[in-house]
């Protein structure tokens, strides 16, 4: 399982990345050279970005968090103190 | 009988663990192993040793080896660790044989990920990361004409700048857009690459890097773009975790390779920590683990592992991961979410951008500044915000990382009170302005 979450971590992030390079480099004129992909790249750039994107972010983010690592383990949010002025 | 811990690992995770747990347990015994011939200097500032901005290496270490000794931390230097044995609880040392713990801290820190082409095995290939070979390559750089920085990441950057503000012919290649776009936007990054320009660096973005070149020593590097001709290459690519032994003896990774810890950085095996640059730590905001953070985040995990390895009870929070660097003439910060980032992970997101002033307007020395803000649609929590002005940065971003820990509002911030001395802050904030356009978008 873990190598599997490692493998696609790498992977989905390497490539969502450079679709979000890429639409956020064309929203600023800014020029976005990018080397050419393989089979994987094309993959992940025109199948696997497309889909991720049009879920729905609650299901994207259950999806993310239900991945094994840290984030899994016991953090304990720090009590709230009250809010406002001290005195 | 007086505990023992052992450390492996001598940067600023390990020397904060060992400080730390002699504090928790002022009678126990700690040993820090490390293979370099030092402990405790600040590796950030090597690069503005090689720019010149920095007279010498001496002012990057902490503390002395005899200062220590006599705290009663026991580092031994150049001293391999070579497997961990859980169930026994014994470290393997290199020469010198097994010796036991009671409690064991793994701060093995990081390696730069391998560039996997031909020709790294070249002489001229730094990587920049021990003090020693810092000093050593120091002396190297006044021989060099042209040197190649290999990606654009925040030590490629910190590099680059280096490199040009020391007179050196400097390129960078990078397979990415540009500079720094794993983090920041391209609107960021755009005031660095212009300083760059002035400054005489050569950009090469969307470029693979396909060989070091060279008989014996590096003549050029080879990039899809064609052969660079280089008497150095600076190899700043991504930071992996080292995690090889631990791995070995069956501590468990998560998903961004670093070990998995909690909240006290307590690893899989009971009696074991882990802190620094090998293990990973959730991100507050959007709860995915991260991995390969900053000294500070290193030190303050180190001193969590040790008060626990202690008998002490410390706990780390998820990090928001406040950054910041001076690039070229500029200085870029920011936390967590960026516009690309966000985009990446498609979380949904409303955005304002303001450009301010440092100063009073009229004060010499007034510089702009702006600002990005990201905010959750609807309640308009703080998300991630983004920089680039050339002061006030660093200082803004600590308040923003704030921000959004505490989940204050781009309302909140639209009327915040500011600061107004004509010489240190303006009378309309930056980040005000940009929360400012921020509702207004929303």
């Amino acid at each position: 399982m873990m190598r599997f979450a490692r493998w696609l971590r790498q992977n989905s992030e390497h490539y969502l990345l450079i679709a979000a390079q890429r639409d956020v480099a064309a929203r600023y004129g800014h020029p976005c050279p990018r080397p050419r992909e393989g089979f994987k790249g094309r993959f992940f750039l025109n199948l696997f970005a497309p889909v991720y994107r049009g879920l729905p972010w609650r299901f994207r983010a259950f999806v993310l968090h239900s991945m094994p690592g840290s984030h899994r383990q016991s953090w304990t949010p720090r009590a709230r103190r009250p809010l406002g002025p001290a005195v | 009988m007086a505990p023992r811990a052992i450390v492996v690992g001598g940067g600023a995770g390990g020397i904060g663990a060992a400080g730390a747990y002699k504090g928790a347990q002022p009678d126990g015994e700690v040993i820090v192993f490390t293979e370099f011939e030092d402990a405790a200097y600040s590796p950030c500032g090597i690069p503005y040793v090689h720019g010149k901005e920095i007279p010498s290496f001496e002012a990057l270490f902490l503390a002395t080896k005899e200062a220590y000794v006599e705290q009663g931390i026991d580092i031994r230097y150049e001293t391999r660790v070579t497997a961990l044995d859980l169930k026994a609880g014994t470290v393997a040392i290199e020469g010198q044989g097994d010796l036991g713990y009671d409690r064991l801290v793994v701060a093995t820190g990081f390696d730069y990920a391998d560039p996997g082409v031909p020709g790294t095995d070249l002489e001229g290939l730094y990587y920049v990361k021990n003090i020693r070979r810092a000093m050593e390559w120091d002396k190297v750089l006044d021989t060099v004409k042209v040197a190649v920085v290999v990606e654009a990441t925040p030590l490629g950057l910190e590099m680059v700048t280096a490199l040009a503000h020391r007179g050196i012919e400097t390129h960078v290649i990078d397979h990415r857009p540009w500079a720094l776009s794993d983090l920041a936007d391209p609107d960021i990054a755009q005031p660095v690459e212009d300083s760059w320009t002035e400054m005489g660096v050569k950009m090469h973005y969307g470029v693979t890097l396909e060989a070091f070149v060279g008989e014996g020593r590096i003549r050029a590097v080879r990039t899809s773009a064609g052969e660079i001709p280089a008497d150095l290459a600076v190899i700043c690519t991504k930071k992996v975790p080292n995690t090889v032994l631990g791995t070995a003896a069956g501590l468990e990774t998560g998903p961004t390779g670093g070990f998995v810890v909690d909240s006290r950085m307590r690893t899989s095996a009971e009696g074991v920590f882990a802190c620094g640059d090998c293990v990973e730590v959730p991100l507050g905001v959007g709860n995915l683990p991260v991995q390969g953070l900053s000294g500070s985040h290193a030190y303050a995990q180190g001193k969590v592992a040790g008060i626990n390895a202690g008998g002490g009870n410390r706990e780390y929070q998820p990090v928001y991961v406040p950054w910041g660097m001076v690039a070229g003439l500029w200085m870029i910060g920011g936390v967590a979410y960026g516009e690309t980032v966000a985009r990446a992970l498609g979380i949904p997101h409303v955005m304002g951008v303001a450009q301010g002033i440092s100063r009073a307007r009229y004060f010499p020395g007034v510089k702009t500044l702006k600002v990005k803000l990201l905010a959750e649609p609807g309640t308009l929590r703080l998300i991630g915000a983004q920089m680039v002005g050339q002061e006030g940065i660093k200082e803004r971003a600590d308040f923003l990382a704030m921000a959004v820990k505490t989940g204050i509002t781009a309302e909140d911030l639209a009327y915040m009170e500011n600061v107004y001395s004509p010489p240190i802050g303006a009378l309309n904030e930056p980040m005000a302005l940009a929360a400012q356009n921020l509702l207004a978008n929303a």
